[in-house]
């Protein structure tokens, strides 16, 4: 017998027939670590998508457009939350800074951001409790006085509040919101979801609106500083007047003016032929309530031509949707009257200059004079504000002076219109919120230090192959003869809960992990894993990842990054071989237990068969006769 | 350093004996206890409907084709359940029975002549993969010249690659080997494929008795097929990974020692079936009037049928000659080989094969032979191979008588007159 | 009596986006993936190349398949890098197959499982049965093989991982290999200047027209909920079913290991690789028409073994692609069907091609 007295080493006493047992989903099969084959690795590195680095407020708006897009509006929500107090307010009459950056604009068309904003915000007004309420710390010894309660203020009472201080806003008008109220006219922002947001804030607790107080008159400057913080929110709600003659004739009016008090809620009037001046927003806000109010015609006459005005192209749209005409390069002369009653103006071609200071030159063209009628004029040529009540060191003209974190002077802090002249809602609450966490850092004693630089994803970057070519979903809009009808008719209507949807799924989350599961799938090695489809979820098995970079090339959205192995310093992260086929001598050998068990088994099992069957079989011993000598048959 | 421990998870029950058809039992029931007229062909087709086989593979070639033939029509009348996979070729034949056994499920599967080797390739995969496929081969010679007649070339091409290989002699051992030869090959023991190998024509084309049991007696005799390692995902295994060069020896030996191992159990298994169907075999080597004898054939297959008679007739005339039936030629039994020739003067190997250019300058056998009886104790027997059967021509009793004479003269002159013999073509 | 052979069915994964290979613009746009199951019965620590095609398309077939699955493997580079060694990636059932008996073996573990199944000695239900073919097995040496077996309708999925060689042996053509594709039995020279003269076997085209009850379909690793949807159909299907996989081969086409899903899709929009379905009841071939449609160069400068192409040779390439357009029933653009003249080209190592978006060379 030539296998006898053989003997196998015990490192290679192999199962039979190579019968090799299975790996296990959880270690691999274990005994050849591929992570040796590495020399790069693929890292999650987040980038900041150029949507939330537009927004004032710093909204996380990929992480939200995310969660709308697994129908989660709750965590949506709870996420525009942590930046901004009023997403109903904001997505209704924010000019969406966000779309503008938006990296889809160059693929095909931005996303419809502010329609789900107000999609998630409106979600929010309807819960009967206010989620983040219960979230919230308790509060301190410390209150803030703010002064102003329209978006900035808000913003930085809310935010405050978050962070456990007190605030005290002065405000002078009878009604809180500044011009949210007294400035966006109802039909683009009702005046109860201003009122609904305005009480959720309030519901918070913490936060006291003093009303019809009125700084230099009710509360001084000494006032203010014995609180242990002040930030001044005070906005331009003063119109810029017009010196032409017959700027003091009855019918003639400030835009700013027309719209508080409608805003308001206090009777107003408007003429059949309306006349605004100005070509800014204001303007298009006033012609257009103008029309509703007043049930006749608006016109804007702005020195700038067509393409120069500076209303915000969609409203500009629906203006002229409403009818709204438009007398480009052109400026008045004089405003006529009879009997100190407004009845028409003189109009001339001009065009638009400015002086080094930028201030507005017009440049009337001679002899273009013509005659208009018209029962009602408003100014809308710009705006200001009274700060007369504010020591003079801390003016510049006509604006409060800041550092570059927002602060006045020691614990003063200031934003909004009142530091930079008209600026956006979301303006506002940014430096709303960028005002409560630097006062939140004074009052810790701590040093203001300037945010981190953030890097962000542009469209380039991107792995543009995983996204379908899919057109914006444009929000619904009320007709134009409906909205004529009345104020109080919203222009622009809510998304349907499968728009917002469907819109948030066009969404390139760029820079940021969403989940996609791409990098998962596309591993050769089982190496990228992760528990749940979440952001911050996903690692890679260092153990096996081959630094093949598919992971990397694929990621839809490039949060993952190359970074080479040398880079890091994890002795425990690659599993090195003793020897050239497996992590040590001999670990091919131990699985020989799992084959010799089998076969064991079932050597044993054939053994009881057999001793039954020879039982069963009456008595037929297994025959041994060595003498048999061939067939017997 | 984490250790990789592996062990056996909990796996499947042990396998049911697979359902008969009830057409099958009603045909078994009709048959049993009966003596049937049938060639060898039938007489495996038979084996393998007791057997109850699972997939039978089958591509045509003469003459082991019949053995197919009688498979299908036994599963066209219901007789037999199984799959019947007409394959596109003899490796493809091999390779899906080699599938289905992988599988658990029990195998036959055929061939002949070029058909053998055309599946060459598969013999030591499937031997090396431990799957106890059953073939049951008809001989033929292999191509040149296109002939249909038996020579035992075609399955000793394959001797070496791990098959148990053996040789019936009348279609009645045909049926009884192919149950035996299941038997040992499944057991847990050895795992090894079997190959029954029959002489075209004169065992597959020419009809003898076959004692034809109860479906129960087999059953009783051949448990049912469980392959320890089977592709189940209930206990999931990989077979036939690559391996590291320095693990090829110690995976070598072990298909070695499977050879080994299967003897005794082949011994066990010939008693088994002695004891219980009344036929009684050889484990190894049928020895006919050898106790005395000082001349010997080595024979194997059909042709010791004649031999058998041709031996008595010698002896009438005091010729003191005898005859050694190999029953298996792998594993290849030199001690029962040497057992039974002790004291025999003159050894004769009939070569109904080709060893061309081998180290007879005649057939594959002798060598084997030879080698074997080179270790006896004591005086070891001259060792000449006689070329005879070649192409299917028969081996009549004269020629039988003829190396008789040689090998007498052998004894005479003390060293034989050379090592291979053309039988017809020599004084 | 026999007992009823009870066979698995796999729910299909939801096709909006991307990675599905449908038509049309419309629907969602998710580059979000299905969830997709979480085993993963091929398991790391296999030793294929850093970016290895067939290692993804292995990984992808066997979790759509599931635990419940049996498989085999031919001999080719995904047997010898996955099984070295005594350690093996399946957490599933696994047998190597010579490399002839990819179709024969299967047609061998199908027919095992229906009469043990039948005759009781297994309790069920069938299991997926799968093998995964290289394309020297399936398109060459093993062609008959896997033929007989679909011809037979065993209930299993043949799959042909389509990496274009015998890359196992170090990159040597295969029927497969695209016209022009260099390896080391093709090498080009002064007077074979584009290596591999012949078009490849159109092997999916011809599975389908042959085989009358065949479910059969092609696909790329561009494509995973398609490549997993499919696998699963094939599955599903009641039957013999092929699929045909395209699979880069790193080492053996010379691109960057990143590259891998990138070129499955970009064969795909240069008209290399149709991507079909065919019903063998309707006899109806479903073709996907992609969204983008790229000259070859853009397919061709992103390999290496392309490298040593001649105008007339990309000029060729461009025809035999514009032709695969039209059999699929989609246009040829003006731009496209001008790039068949040779005088529109240069070198393909001077063309001008579109480059994806490169994060980088990995391992």
């Amino acid at each position: 017998m030539s296998v006898r007295g053989t003997r196998v080493p015990e490192h290679l006493r192999l199962p039979i027939a190579g019968v090799t047992p299975p790996p296990t989903e959880q270690d691999g099969q274990r005994l050849f670590p591929t992570g040796n084959f590495r020399f790069f690795r693929p890292v999650y590195k987040d980038k900041t998508p150029p949507c939330n680095n537009a927004c004032p407020t710093g909204e996380q708006i990929q992480k939200y457009l995310d969660f709308v897009k697994h129908e989660r509006f709750l965590d949506g929500y709870l996420t525009i939350l942590e930046d901004n107090p009023m997403p109903s307010v904001t997505g209704r009459v924010c000019y969406h800074p966000c779309e503008t950056a938006c990296n889809r604009k160059d693929h095909d068309e931005p996303i419809g951001i502010r329609n789900v904003e107000r999609y998630l915000g409106d979600y929010g007004l309807q819960l009967p409790e206010n989620p983040i309420k219960a979230e919230l710390p308790e509060l301190g010894d410390k209150t803030v006085a703010i002064v102003g309660s329209g978006p900035g203020g808000l913003g930085c009472a809310y935010h405050l509040r978050r962070l456990g201080y007190r605030s005290v806003i002065f405000e002078a008008m009878s009604k809180p919101g500044g011009m949210l109220r007294g400035g966006i006219p109802h039909w683009h922002l009702p005046e109860e979801i201003l009122d609904a947001e305005i009480a959720k804030l309030l519901d918070l607790g913490g936060i006291e609106i003093r009303c019809n107080t009125r700084m230099g008159e009710d509360v001084g400057w000494d006032e203010l500083r014995n609180y242990d913080a002040a930030f001044l929110a005070v906005g331009q709600d003063v119109g810029r007047r017009l010196s032409v003659d017959g700027a003091d004739l009855r019918g003639v009016g400030g835009a700013l003016e027309f719209l508080r008090e409608a805003g308001m809620g206090r009777p107003v009037k408007a003429g059949k032929r309306v006349l605004v001046i100005g070509g800014g927003n204001t303007a298009s806000d006033a012609a257009r309530s103008a029309v509703r109010i007043g049930g006749g015609t608006s016109t804007i006459v702005s020195l700038e031509s067509a393409d120069e005005l500076l209303i915000v192209p969609e409203d500009l749209e629906q203006a002229r949707d409403e009818g709204i005409e438009f007398k480009p390069n052109t400026s008045v002369v004089r405003f006529l009257g009879e009997n100190g009653v407004l009845t028409g103006a003189v109009l001339c071609e001009a065009r638009l200059e400015k002086d080094e200071h930028g201030n507005v030159v017009p440049q009337h063209v001679p002899g273009t004079e013509y005659e208009v009628s018209c029962d009602s004029v408003l100014i809308a040529i710009g705006q200001t504000q009274v700060l007369d009540w504010l020591p003079a060191e801390l003016m510049e003209r006509g604006l409060v002076k800041a550092d570059e974190y927002g602060r006045a002077q020691g614990h003063v802090f200031v934003g909004g219109d009142v530091t930079r002249g008209p600026a956006m809602v979301v303006d506002a609450l940014g430096d709303g919120k960028r005002a409560a966490r630097n006062i939140d850092v004074v009052l810790r004693g701590e040093g203001l230090a300037p945010p981190p630089e953030v890097e962000v994803m542009p469209y380039e970057r991107l792995n543009t192959a995983y996204f379908k070519h899919a057109p914006r979903i444009e929000a619904p809009m009320a007709s134009p003869a409906e909205r004529r009808r009345d104020q109080k008719v919203e222009v622009t209507l809510a998304y349907s809960k499968e728009q917002a949807v469907a819109e948030s799924d066009r969404c390139m989350s760029c820079g940021v992990c969403n989940g996609c599961d791409n990098c998962y799938i596309v591993c050769p090695d089982v190496s990228v894993m992760r528990d749940t489809r979440e952001n911050g979820h996903y690692s890679i098995r260092t153990t096996y990842c081959k630094g093949c970079l598919v992971c990397v090339q694929e990621c839809p959205t490039g949060c993952l990054e190359k970074v080479p192995e040398m880079d890091f310093d994890e002795p425990e992260a690659v599993t090195r071989m003793e020897t050239a086929f497996a992590p040590y001598d001999g670990a091919h050998a131990e699985q020989s237990a799992f084959t010799k068990g089998l076969i064991e088994e079932a050597i044993a099992a054939s053994d009881a068969a057999r001793r039954q069957s020879v039982n069963g079989s009456n008595g037929h011993a297994p025959a041994g006769s060595n003498g048999s000598r061939g067939a017997t048959s | 350093m984490t250790t990789v421990t592996t062990s056996p998870a909990s796996g499947p029950a042990a396998l049911e004996r697979g359902v008969r058809t009830p057409d099958g039992e009603k045909f078994i029931d009709g048959i049993a206890g009966t003596s049937v007229r049938m060639n060898g062909c039938s007489a495996a087709a038979y084996a393998a409907l007791y057997a109850n086989v699972d997939v039978i593979t089958a591509y045509p070639i003469r003459p082991y084709t019949a053995i197919m033939m009688n498979l299908a029509q036994f599963i066209a009348d219901g007789v037999l359940d199984a799959e019947y996979v007409t394959a596109d070729g003899e490796h493809a034949q091999l390779s899906a029975a080699f599938g289905a056994a992988s599988c658990g499920a029990r195998a036959f599967t055929g061939s002949s002549g070029v058909g053998v080797t055309y599946a060459y390739e598969m013999y030591s995969i499937i031997s090396g993969a431990r799957i106890p496929v059953h073939m049951s081969i008809a001989d033929r010679t292999l191509d040149p010249p296109g002939d249909f007649g038996s020579e035992h070339t075609d399955a000793l091409c394959t001797r070496d690659m791990g098959w148990l290989l053996g040789w019936a002699a009348t279609p009645q051992e045909v049926f009884d080997k192919s149950l035996i030869a299941l038997a040992i090959g499944e057991d847990p023991r050895v795992l090894l494929p079997q190959m029954v190998v029959q002489d075209g024509y004169f065992v597959s084309h020419i009809a003898g008795k076959v004692d034809l049991p109860s479906a129960a007696a087999v059953d009783a005799y051949l448990p049912p097929y469980q392959l320890p390692f089977a592709l189940d995902p209930r206990r999931p295994v990989s077979h036939g990974p690559q391996i590291h060069p320095e693990q090829g020896p110690p995976l070598q030996l072990e298909r070695a020692r499977a050879m080994e191992d299967a003897i005794p159990v082949i011994r066990e298994k010939t008693d088994e079936f002695g004891a219980a169907f009344g036929r009684h075999y050889s484990h190894f080597v049928e020895e006919f009037m050898l106790d005395d004898a000082e001349i010997a054939i080595v024979i194997s297959g059909g042709h010791s049928v004649t031999c058998r008679a041709a031996i008595m007739r010698l002896r009438e005339q005091g010729i003191k000659v005898g005859m050694a039936r190999l029953m298996w030629v792998r594993p290849f039994p030199s001690e029962d080989l040497r057992k039974a020739l002790r004291g025999v003067k003159a050894v004769g190997v009939v070569e109904t094969n080709l060893g061309l250019g081998g180290p007879s300058y005649g057939g594959i056998l002798a060598p084997d032979v030879t080698t074997a009886l080179y270790h006896m104790e004591g005086t070891r027997p001259l060792v000449t191979s006689f070329m005879a059967g070649l192409g299917g021509e028969t081996v009549p009793v004269a020629e039988f008588d003829w190396m008789a004479g040689k090998l007498a003269a052998a004894v005479r002159n003390g060293r034989v007159e050379k090592a291979a013999h053309w039988v017809g073509f020599e004084d | 009596m026999a007992h009823e052979v009870v066979r698995q069915h796999l729910p299909l994964f939801d096709e909006d986006g991307r990675s599905a290979a449908v038509d049309g613009d419309a629907g969602r746009d998710l580059h979000y993936l299905p969830d997709f199951p979480e085993e993963d019965p091929y398991q790391a620590g296999h030793r294929t190349c850093a970016g290895c095609g067939p290692a993804i398309e292995y990984r992808w077939v066997l979790k759509a398949a599931g635990q419940d699955t049996v498989m085999a493997g031919p001999t080719g580079c995904m047997y010898v890098a996955n099984s070295t060694y005594l350690c093996t990636p399946y957490t599933v059932p696994w047998a190597h197959t010579p490399i002839a008996s990819g179709g024969s073996f299967t047609s061998g573990m199908a027919a095992g499982y229906e009469a043990m199944i039948r005759k009781g000695r297994h309790p069920g239900p069938y299991p997926n049965i799968v093998v995964m073919a290289g394309d020297g097995s399936a398109a060459d040496i093993g062609l008959g093989s896997i033929s007989g077996a679909l011809y037979r309708n065993h209930d299993a999925l043949y799959i042909c991982y389509d990496n274009e060689c015998y890359a196992n042996t170090g990159i040597q053509v295969s029927p497969t290999t695209p016209y022009a594709g260099m390896t080391t039995f093709t090498p080009f020279g002064k007077a074979v200047p584009e290596g591999k003269t012949l078009p490849p076997k159109n092997l999916a085209r011809m599975m389908a027209e042959g085989h009358p009850n065949c479910y059969v379909a092609t696909t790329t690793v561009g494509y995973s909920v398609d490549l997993m949807n499919k696998t699963r159909k094939g599955l599903n299907h009641q039957g013999a079913a092929f699929l045909h996989c395209y699979t880069p081969c790193q080492k053996g086409w010379v691109y960057q290991t990143s590259m891998t899903i990138e070129l499955g899709r970009r064969v795909v929009e240069a008209g290399l690789f149709p991507v079909w379905e065919y019903d063998p009841e309707e006899r109806k071939y479903h073709y996907f028409h992609p969204p983008v449609q790229r000259p070859v160069t853009d397919y061709l400068a992103m390999q290496g073994r392309f490298g040593h192409m001649l105008p007339e040779h990309v000029a060729s390439m461009q025809m035999a692609a514009n032709r695969n357009w039209e059999d699929i029933g989609m246009d040829v653009p003006d731009e496209l069907r001008e790039l068949e003249d040779p005088e529109r080209h240069k070198r393909l190592a001077d063309e001008q091609y579109s480059m994806p978006l490169n994060r980088g060379v990995g391992a």
